[in-house]
């Protein structure tokens, strides 16, 4: 067998291809390939976020979608139909970007969260309407160059995870594609509880974040670091941080990205206080039931 | 005739079979065949990331040939 | 043994969706929809109908999540008005698109701003270009069969297009009649179980959705099915009229039209009303039919133009309006114009707006409209084509 023959075979047992529309080093198929390794063949996609739903042709998985619009809502159709005949076996992945999930669509997140409707819902967020050439969203973060924040965005990176935790759903994570082995352990806990479960990862985006291609992992590594992007669990109300790196400044990961080229000194240092403050609280807060 | 304008090439010797660079390769067209790593170049886009991973240096960008 | 009670158009709405066994509901409270979606929940919950009801938070996710559940393979069914209609706008191009075969009720409301909680049709006729299948009922009894040749129209393997059953609210939806309800095993034996050929979301055995050919095509694809929907709506009926003895003519109701010289034509509930005014003008020697248009999409144009070759005159009464529209004319009137466009000799033709924002419509406006359309085929001009009748001093 020759080599591009004993691919072809390889491909076959994976439940993604080659050959997807992503711009080059793009965090989505990375992110997607760990993910379907915690999943398996009795799986539905429902989605198609853009930017992610560049690789979605090429999961060999059957897949429905609407709009960015329709988040949560249309799965939670799907998983009823499924209930009523009988196949609750099967697991229905609803995935969106954060612009589906966090702006348009989050009233609908916010209703499949309080159904408790059997999905697993994930946000892939490169924080900003990056297929669309990379306007703000409510996930952008603090200070961060967008097209329509040329001026580095004033307002905060809206933290849907937490949110979502106050709707007291069984099962959220936070997660990162440097860290696969943690990816791939939250997917499979979540494919196994029943009810509403919010997975989070947020993929670099070296087109929209201006930043070195080859350094997507890189970036997401210092992301998580630096404690700004901290990786952790809600199951059943009580978190848990699961990974608890020596924390690095934050500028270290701010430095990498054209997006903070124009920040000021002080508003990195700003940055800094944020970043120490939420850890702070989060630790704080670690092992306890945060259902208030 | 491709796209690319690097494209990553895998010291067999340096190589310590980690399957790093498998991981995290977007298009996941990095494979161990028997005990090697091989790359499908049909489909690397020569992002560079495997390279930028690779903890043992063993994966060096490489301008792509120019095609006659 | 089919039973008879006393109930109000949304209830027998509700059992309309019952007998048809459907399996996924999908529904948010508008007024006057409001009493359909709770006498679902209410059959679910007494264990009556085996169905997941999904209590969605707007409009726009209640049909999002019906289409979901029908791609998934189950039945699915919805029902909205007015603004709610509106706000899923987006999503109501779905159905027919993707060829998904639900059934969603429009209870009709006027639409804001110029509007109130009371019917009249534009929330329904708003749809005319999406590939709905729409058809107007007059009456509870209507609205309860023709959920179920909805869903077997739809289902059918011709066309697989959505079916909107409309109906008025608070004149239909909150009126009560005496409804019959069909046997269920009479209803089972008329609607087999739902599966859909052409895709699958198992993951033991999918079948994606078919994406070749050009966007021209699909389109086209969706234009012959509208056109054999016509033959299948026909088909249903006559079918339907066999096993429950109910029969709704088809795409129109054609009432004493044999000898007619003057046609009005409604939809929805004034066509009861009109039926007593055709009676009366007939037993005063005026040669008066009445169309009922049961179907607006596909739109009657053959049997339309039929009438039209033997009538002098025509009066649509519109229950709509369309800001800047051809001629003023309503939507109803528009459609018609260009029915009768090729017939070599063409009736008069008149448009009266009735109704608007849900006001009553009642015997003296009719009876106007019929004197000025009599008129009309008695000498062979129209004295005025657009009558905002509401706005007019009314004939004695």
């Amino acid at each position: 067998m020759s080599l591009n023959q004993k691919f072809d075979e390889y491909y076959k047992t994976k439940l993604v291809r080659p050959g997807n529309g992503c711009c080059p080093a793009c965090g989505g198929p990375i992110a997607w390939r760990m993910i379907l390794e915690g999943l398996d063949k009795n799986t539905v996609l429902y989605g198609g976020a853009p930017c992610a739903s560049c690789n979605m042709s090429t999961i060999n998985l059957p897949q429905f979608g609407l709009h960015f619009s329709s988040v949560g809502d249309g799965a939670a159709g799907i998983a009823a139909a499924f209930k009523v005949k009988g196949r609750e076996d099967i697991t229905v992945l609803c995935s969106s970007g954060d612009g589906g999930v966090g702006d348009i669509s989050f009233g609908k997140v916010s209703a499949c969260a309080e159904r408790n409707d059997n999905i697993i819902l994930l946000c892939l967020d490169n924080e900003a309407y990056m297929n669309t050439g990379g306007q703000k969203s409510g996930l952008t973060p603090y200070g961060a160059w967008t097209t329509t924040t040329p001026e580095g965005k004033k307002t905060k990176k809206k933290m849907i995870p937490m949110i979502l935790a106050q709707h007291r759903i069984p099962y959220l994570a936070t997660m990162s594609i440097a860290y696969p082995q943690d990816t791939i352990n939250k997917v499979r806990k979540a494919k196994g509880i029943k009810g509403f479960k919010y997975l989070h990862l947020v993929m670099p985006c070296p087109t929209g974040w201006r930043f070195q291609e080859s350094k997507t992992v890189e970036v997401s590594r210092l992301m998580v670091n630096s404690w700004t992007w901290p990786l952790y669990e809600v199951e059943n109300g009580v978190l848990k941080i699961t990974m608890k790196p020596k924390q690095i400044p934050v500028d270290d990961y701010l430095k990498l990205q054209g997006r903070f080229r124009n920040l000021a000194k002080q508003e990195i240092a700003e940055i800094q206080s944020f970043v120490d403050e939420e850890r702070n609280r989060l630790v704080e807060v670690e092992g306890k039931n945060i259902w208030i | 005739m491709t796209f690319r304008a690097f494209r990553p090439e895998i010291d067999q010797d340096q190589c310590k079979r980690c399957g790093v660079c498998a991981t995290y390769c977007p298009e996941g067209v990095i494979a161990k065949m028997d005990n090697d790593y091989y790359i499908d170049y049909r489909h690397c886009k020569g992002c560079g990331i495997c390279s930028n991973e690779c903890s043992s240096h063993a994966i060096n960008m490489a301008r792509e040939k120019e095609v006659s | 043994m089919p039973v008879t009670r006393m109930m109000e158009g949304n209830e027998a709405a509700a059992y309309g969706a019952k007998l048809a066994r459907v399996e996924v509901v999908a529904a948010y409270p508008i007024t006057p929809q409001t009493e359909l979606i709770s006498s679902l929940a209410e059959m679910i919950a007494r264990g009556e109908l085996k169905a997941e009801y999904i209590k969605v938070e707007g409009e726009h996710s209640a049909l999002a999540a019906v289409c979901g559940a029908s791609a998934a393979g189950a039945r699915a069914f919805t029902a909205s008005s007015s603004q709610g209609i509106l706000f899923m706008e987006e999503i109501i191009w779905m159905p027919p698109g993707m060829r998904l075969p639900v059934v969603m009720c429009i209870v009709n409301r006027s639409v804001a701003p110029l509007g109130t909680l009371r019917p009249d049709h534009n929330d329904s006729l708003l749809q005319r270009d999406t590939g709905w299948i729409q058809i107007y009922c007059e009456d509870g009894q209507e609205v309860l069969d023709t959920i179920l040749q909805g869903y077997k129209i739809a289902e059918d393997k011709r066309i697989y297009l959505p079916v909107a059953p409309c109906y008025e609210g608070y004149v239909v939806s909150a009126t009560a009649t005496p409804i019959e309800i069909p046997d269920q095993s009479d209803v089972d034996a008329f609607l087999p179980p739902y599966k859909h050929e052409l895709y699958s979301l198992d993951p033991a055995a999918p079948k994606p959705r078919r994406r070749g050919g050009s966007i021209a095509q699909g389109r086209y694809d969706i234009c012959q099915a509208m056109e054999r929907a016509k033959g299948v709506i026909e088909e249903v009926d006559k079918e339907y009229s066999k096993r429950f003895g109910r029969y709704y003519d088809g795409m129109i109701e054609k009432y004493r039209c044999e000898d007619a010289d003057a046609i009005i034509v409604t939809m929805g509930s004034i066509t009861g009303t009109a039926r007593d005014i055709v009676d009366e003008f007939r037993e005063n020697g005026k040669k008066v039919g009445l169309v009922k248009l049961r179907v607006f999409r596909p739109f009657p144009t053959e049997e339309l133009q039929e009438i039209g070759k033997k009538v002098r005159a025509i009066g649509f009464i519109d229950r709509n309006t369309s800001y800047g529209a051809v001629a003023g004319n309503g939507i109803g009137c528009v459609e018609l114009g260009r029915a009768l466009y090729p017939l070599k000799e063409r009736p008069v033709l008149l448009n009266y707006f009735v109704g608007l924002g849900g006001t009553d419509v009642t015997m003296p406006q009719l009876r106007h409209i019929t004197k000025r359309v009599v008129k009309a085929a008695e000498t062979g001009k129209a004295e005025k084509e657009v009558e905002w009748v509401e706005l007019e001093k009314l004939e004695e």
